[in-house]
C-alpha cells in the first residue's frame, strides 16, 4: 500500500477487515513496550477502539508522588536553612547531605517510574508521558532537585491527554523548566531568550517557522517567572516583568507569556510540528513524506489540539498500520528493558545496579536526556558499546541472582519488594516448562512469533531448531531464548 | 611479536569457517561481514602498518590536584596555601630546583630522568568552568568555555580521515571505559569499540556461541534498520571475540600492578602488540574528586597511576613497540590552591599533565603557576590544553591540527 499517494486517506481509520493478530501486535508494540500473548488476544476480542480507549483513558491515573520525594520536600526548608547558616566544614557537610538526599530521591523516583511503567495496563500511558518528556525536555543534569523533576513529570502526566496549548502553558510554569531554560534569570531589562527560543523551535513550531525578532519579543513576555527556593513553587514577580507592547508574528499588544503561546499555536506550523514529533517517536526514524503531515495537522487543529484526539487518530490510522512501518523501528533502551521484562513475565528489580545502570550503559538515563533536543532515537541508540550493554542486560535477566554478593541495603530493598508481592526478577527454570513437550520447529516458530516483531531469518531459525533437536539438557531452551533476545531482530519493534 | 601480528586476521577467518554449521564459506555472507574478514580471505594478510603512531589517552576523572602532583615546593605560597596538605620537602622527587613529583610517583620520576616523561605545567583554558560534567565536555570536545560542540576532538580526528582507512578493518579507536567517551563523538560513523572494564574476560557461554552461529548468514539490506543492526552487531561480535582472544593469549613483557587501571593498560598493550591498526585508545582512572581527607586517597591514586603507566611503558619496550606509542594524561580541572577545612581541595582550574613515551621530548614544558594568591583564588593557566592537542595531532598523529581544532594553536616541542 502506498499510503503517501493518498495523504488524505492515510489518516483514515484502518479498515475493520485489516484488524487481526498481526495488526494488534504492531499496535501493542508501538503504543506500549511489547505484545504479550494475552494482550494480543484481548485486543483482538475487544477490537481496536476499545483497545485504544484502554491505552488512552479519558482519566488516566498518574504515578503517585513517591515517599522519598515527599520526605525530601518536607525536609527541604531544613536542609536549605543548614546550608545558609553553617560555616566552613559544617556547610560542606550540609551541602553534601543535600546532594545525597537529592540523588537518592531521584534514583528512587526513576525506579518507581520504571516499576509503574512495567505494568502492562500502564505501559501506553507511561510511554506517552515519556514521549512528552522528550519534547518538553528538562534534565537532571542541570535541575538537581528531585522535587522539581517530580512536579514537571506530574504536569506532563496531568495534561498528557488534554489540549496541547494548556500543556504548553503549564510547562512554561513548571519550576524545573523555569530553571532548566533560565527563565529564573530573565528580567525586563535583560530578557533571557533561552525559553522563548525552545518554545518555538522545540515545543510548538519547529525550526524555520519564526524569526529572531519573534524570539526577542517573546522573551520579554516571559520575564519575571521565578521559583521559590524553599517551596519549589512557581511564582510570577510583576516587578521583574516586561508589561510593554511586543510585536510577535506580526501582531502587536501587551502580550503575556500565555498570550505568546496562543499566538504560536495560531501559526500554521503548530498543526504539523507535534504530529511530526509523534511520528518520529512512535512510527519511523525516517521523516514522513512532507505531504502527509498537513492532513493530520488539519484534523488536529479542528480537534482544538486535543492530545488524546491526536493519539486516537494516529494509532488508528492506515498510515500507522502500513506494512512499511511494521517491525522496523529500533527500540529505545527503556522499551528494550521493559519489553524484555514483560516478554519474560518479570518485574523491575528494586536495585539501581541492575536497572538504572544498564539503562545508562544502553544510552538512556531517565529524566536526563543528553541535551535540550531530547534523545535522537533510531540508529543513534546503537553502537558496539550499547549493543554489548543490551546483551549484558539479557544475560543478567537469565542469570540467577547471587544474593550472597549483595550489600545490606540491596538485601533490604529486595526483602521489601518481596513483601509487597514482587519477586520474579530473573527467569526461573519453571518458565521454560511450557515448551518441553513441543517439537523443536514448533517451539522456534512460537518463540519467534512471541518475541520478535521482525521475521526470524531462515538460517537463524534453522540453527535454533538444530540446537534444540540435538540438545536435550534442561538448559537448552534457556540458552535458545537468551540467544533469541540478543538477536538484531529483537532490537526492533 | 611477528606471530602475534599475523595471527590477528587469519585466526578470525579460521574461527568463522570452523563455526559455520552448514559449511558455507565466509564469502557467502560477506556482503556485510566486517571488512577485515573479507579482505583476509580475498587477499594475503594485509601488512599492518607497523610505523603508525598510536595515542593513548588516560583520563584522571574527578579533577586531579595538580599542585600535589607536580609540586612547586620552593614556592612559599605552596606551604602558605596548604598548611596541612603540603607534602614534606624531603619526600618530594625533584624535577629541578623548584619543582618535584609527589612521592608516590617514583616510577614516573625514573621515566622523567630517562627523558621519556614530559611534564606540561599549568594547563587549562580561559574562563574555566568548575562543573565536572561541563569541564570534561570542554576538554573532550576541545571547545571554548562558552562554546558547545557536538563532536569530540578525537571524533573529528577520525572524521578528517586522519586515522587513515584501517587496513584490517580494526576499530579506529578503542575505549576501555563503561561509556563511550565524548572525545570519540564524531559527525561520521566510525566503528569504534568499547571494552567494558567490569566484564573484561567474561565469557558469554552457550548462548553467545549460539548467537554467533545464528548471525552467520542472511545479511539484510544495510539501508534498512534490520540490516544496519545485523551489520553493527556482527562487527561488534567479531571484534569482541577477537579482542577477548588477544587478551587471553597475551604475554605481558612486564609485571603489572594488581589494579583495574593497570589491567586496562595491559589490555591496551595486548591490542597494540596484536598489530591492530587502531590509532587511539582511551582509558580512565577515577576518584580524583578529593574534597576531604585527600592526602592518603590522592597518594593511592598517584601510586596506581605511576605504577600502571610505568608497567605499560616497560611492557611496550619489551615488545619493541615503545617508539610507536605516546601516552597522555588529562583531567577536567585542577583543584583549588588553598586547601579547604576538611583537609581536601575544591574544584579549581589549571593543572599539569603528563606526556609519556620513548619519542617524547622529556622534561618540564611551559611555566609553573604563580602562587601569589589569596586563599580562595584560583590558578591562571599558562598553556592552553588545545596547544597540547595541537602538538600531538601535528607532530605525533600527523594530522593537520587546525582541521580538528578549528584554528591554529602554537604547538609545544613535545615530540623529539
Amino acid at each position: 500500500m502506498n499510503f503517501a499517494a493518498s495523504s488524505a486517506q492515510a489518516w483514515e481509520p484502518l479498515a475493520a477487515s485489516e484488524w487481526n493478530r498481526d495488526a494488534a501486535r504492531h499496535l501493542l508494540r508501538r503504543v506500549g513496550w511489547t505484545a504479550r500473548l494475552e494482550e494480543v488476544e484481548r485486543a483482538c476480542d475487544e477490537g481496536i477502539d476499545a483497545t485504544l480507549e484502554r491505552c488512552f483513558p479519558s482519566e488516566p491515573a498518574p504515578l503517585p508522588k513517591t515517599e522519598m520525594i515527599a520526605r525530601f520536600e518536607a525536609d527541604l526548608p531544613d536542609l536549605l536553612g543548614k546550608i545558609r547558616t553553617a560555616r566552613g566544614p559544617a556547610m560542606r557537610e550540609a551541602r553534601r547531605e543535600m546532594r545525597e538526599r537529592a540523588q537518592a530521591a531521584l534514583q528512587d523516583f526513576r525506579l518507581k517510574w520504571l516499576q509503574r511503567a512495567a505494568e502492562p495496563a500502564q505501559a501506553a500511558f507511561a510511554k506517552w508521558t515519556l514521549f512528552l518528556s522528550d519534547v518538553y525536555v528538562v534534565s537532571a543534569e542541570k535541575v538537581r532537585s528531585p522535587d522539581l523533576l517530580w512536579r514537571h513529570h506530574e504536569i506532563l502526566a496531568r495534561h498528557a491527554l488534554g489540549p496541547a496549548p494548556v500543556l504548553t502553558k503549564a510547562v512554561s510554569r513548571s519550576p524545573a523548566m523555569v530553571r532548566y531554560l533560565d527563565l529564573d534569570r530573565s528580567v525586563a531589562e535583560a530578557p533571557n531568550e533561552n525559553f522563548a527560543r525552545e518554545l518555538f523551535e522545540l515545543f510548538v513550531l519547529g525550526e524555520g517557522h519564526y524569526a529572531e525578532a519573534d524570539i526577542k519579543e517573546a522573551a520579554r513576555a516571559f520575564t519575571g517567572y521565578r521559583v521559590q527556593a524553599a517551596t519549589g513553587e512557581f511564582r510570577l514577580v510583576r516587578q521583574r516583568q516586561d508589561a510593554g507592547r511586543k510585536t510577535i508574528f506580526g501582531r502587536t499588544g501587551r502580550f503575556s507569556g500565555d498570550d505568546v503561546i496562543d499566538l504560536a499555536y495560531a501559526q500554521p506550523a503548530a498543526a504539523t510540528f507535534l504530529p511530526g514529533e509523534l511520528a518520529r517517536f512512535y512510527l519511523s526514524d525516517r521523516p514522513l513524506p512532507a505531504e502527509m503531515l498537513p492532513a493530520l495537522g488539519e484534523r488536529w487543529r479542528e480537534q482544538r489540539f486535543e492530545l488524546r484526539a491526536l493519539a486516537l487518530t494516529f494509532f488508528r490510522s492506515r498510515a500507522f498500520f502500513a506494512p512499511e512501518n511494521r517491525g522496523n523501528f529500533i527500540k529505545s533502551p527503556v522499551q528494550f528493558y521493559l519489553g524484555a521484562l514483560q516478554d519474560l513475565e518479570l518485574e523491575v528489580i528494586p536495585l539501581t545496579r541492575f536497572t538504572l545502570n544498564p539503562l545508562r550503559q544502553m544510552g538512556q538515563q531517565l529524566f536526563q536526556p543528553p541535551n535540550v533536543r531530547g534523545w535522537v532515537g533510531g540508529r543513534s541508540w546503537i553502537n558496539s558499546t550499547t549493543f554489548a550493554a543490551r546483551r549484558n542486560l539479557v544475560q543478567q535477566l537469565f542469570a540467577p541472582l547471587r544474593e550472597e554478593t549483595l550489600n545490606a541495603d540491596d538485601v533490604r530493598a529486595l526483602a521489601e519488594a518481596r513483601k509487597a508481592g514482587r519477586e520474579r526478577f530473573t527467569v526461573g527454570d519453571d518458565w521454560f516448562e511450557r515448551w518441553s513437550d513441543q517439537p523443536a520447529d514448533e517451539t522456534v516458530g512460537g518463540l519467534a512469533q512471541r518475541f520478535l516483531a521482525a521475521p526470524l531469518p531462515p538460517h537463524a531459525s534453522q540453527v535454533l531448531v538444530d540446537f534444540l533437536e540435538r540438545r536435550t539438557a534442561g538448559t537448552a531452551r534457556r540458552d535458545a531464548v537468551a540467544a533469541l533476545l540478543q538477536l538484531p531482530e529483537y532490537q526492533l519493534c | 611479536m611477528n606471530n602475534a601480528t599475523s595471527s590477528w586476521l587469519p585466526s578470525t577467518r579460521r574461527e568463522f569457517l570452523r563455526t559455520t554449521t552448514r559449511g558455507i564459506g565466509l564469502l557467502a555472507f560477506s556482503r556485510f561481514a566486517p571488512s577485515f574478514l573479507v579482505e583476509s580471505t580475498l587477499a594475503a594478510t594485509p601488512a599492518p602498518e607497523k610505523d603508525r603512531t598510536i595515542l593513548v589517552l588516560v583520563q584522571l576523572a574527578g579533577g586531579n590536584d595538580g599542585l600535589n602532583t607536580v609540586v612547586p615546593f620552593a614556592d612559599d605560597g605552596y606551604r602558605r596555601l596548604r598548611p596541612t596538605l603540603a607534602l614534606p620537602e624531603r619526600d618530594i622527587l625533584r624535577l629541578n630546583d623548584t619543582m618535584g613529583l609527589h612521592p608516590a610517583c617514583a616510577e614516573l620520576h625514573a621515566l622523567f630522568q630517562e627523558g621519556q616523561l614530559a611534564v606540561v605545567q599549568n594547563v587549562g583554558y580561559p574562563n574555566p568552568n568548575r562543573s565536572h560534567f561541563r569541564s570534561t565536555e570542554i576538554w573532550e570536545t576541545a571547545s571554548d568555555s562558552g562554546e558547545f560542540l557536538p563532536t569530540g576532538w578525537l571524533g573529528r580526528f577520525m572524521d578528517n580521515a586522519c586515522a587513515g582507512a584501517p587496513a584490517d578493518g580494526a576499530p579506529p579507536a578503542v575505549h576501555i571505559t563503561r561509556e563511550n567517551p565524548q572525545s570519540f563523538l564524531s559527525a561520521q560513523e566510525h566503528a569504534t569499540f568499547g571494552l567494558n572494564p567490569d566484564t573484561q574476560g567474561r565469557r558469554g557461554g552457550e548462548s553467545l556461541r549460539l548467537l554467533e552461529r545464528m548471525m552467520q548468514a542472511d545479511a539484510a539490506d544495510p539501508h534498512e534498520n534490520a540490516g544496519f543492526l545485523q551489520h553493527t552487531m556482527m562487527n561488534a561480535l567479531v571484534t569482541e571475540r577477537k579482542v577477548q582472544q588477544v587478551l587471553r593469549g597475551y604475554k605481558a613483557g612486564a609485571p603489572y600492578p594488581e589494579t583495574a587501571f593497570a589491567h586496562s593498560l595491559q589490555s591496551v598493550a595486548a591490542l597494540i602488540a596484536a598489530g591492530m591498526s587502531t590509532r587511539v585508545y582511551f582509558v580512565s582512572l577515577s576518584g580524583f574528586d578529593t574534597h576531604s581527607n585527600q592526602l592518603r586517597q590522592h597518594a593511592n591514586l598517584l601510586r596506581t597511576l605511576s605504577g600502571g603507566l610505568a608497567a605499560f611503558q616497560q611492557d611496550l619496550r619489551a615488545h619493541g613497540l615503545d617508539r610507536q606509542v605516546t601516552t597522555m594524561t588529562f583531567s577536567e580541572f585542577g583543584r583549588r590552591p588553598g586547601e579547604n577545612e576538611s583537609q581536601g581541595t575544591d574544584h579549581g582550574t589549571a593543572a599539569p599533565l603528563f606526556v609519556l613515551g620513548s619519542r617524547v621530548q622529556g622534561g618540564l614544558h611551559g611555566t609553573a603557576p604563580s602562587l601569589q594568591l589569596e586563599r580562595q583564588q584560583d590558578l591562571t593557566f599558562s598553556t592552553d590544553f588545545r596547544q597540547v592537542y595541537a602538538s600531538l595531532l601535528d607532530r605525533w598523529l600527523e594530522c593537520p591540527a587546525a582541521a580538528v581544532l578549528g584554528r591554529d594553536y602554537s604547538a609545544l616541542p613535545l615530540i623529539g
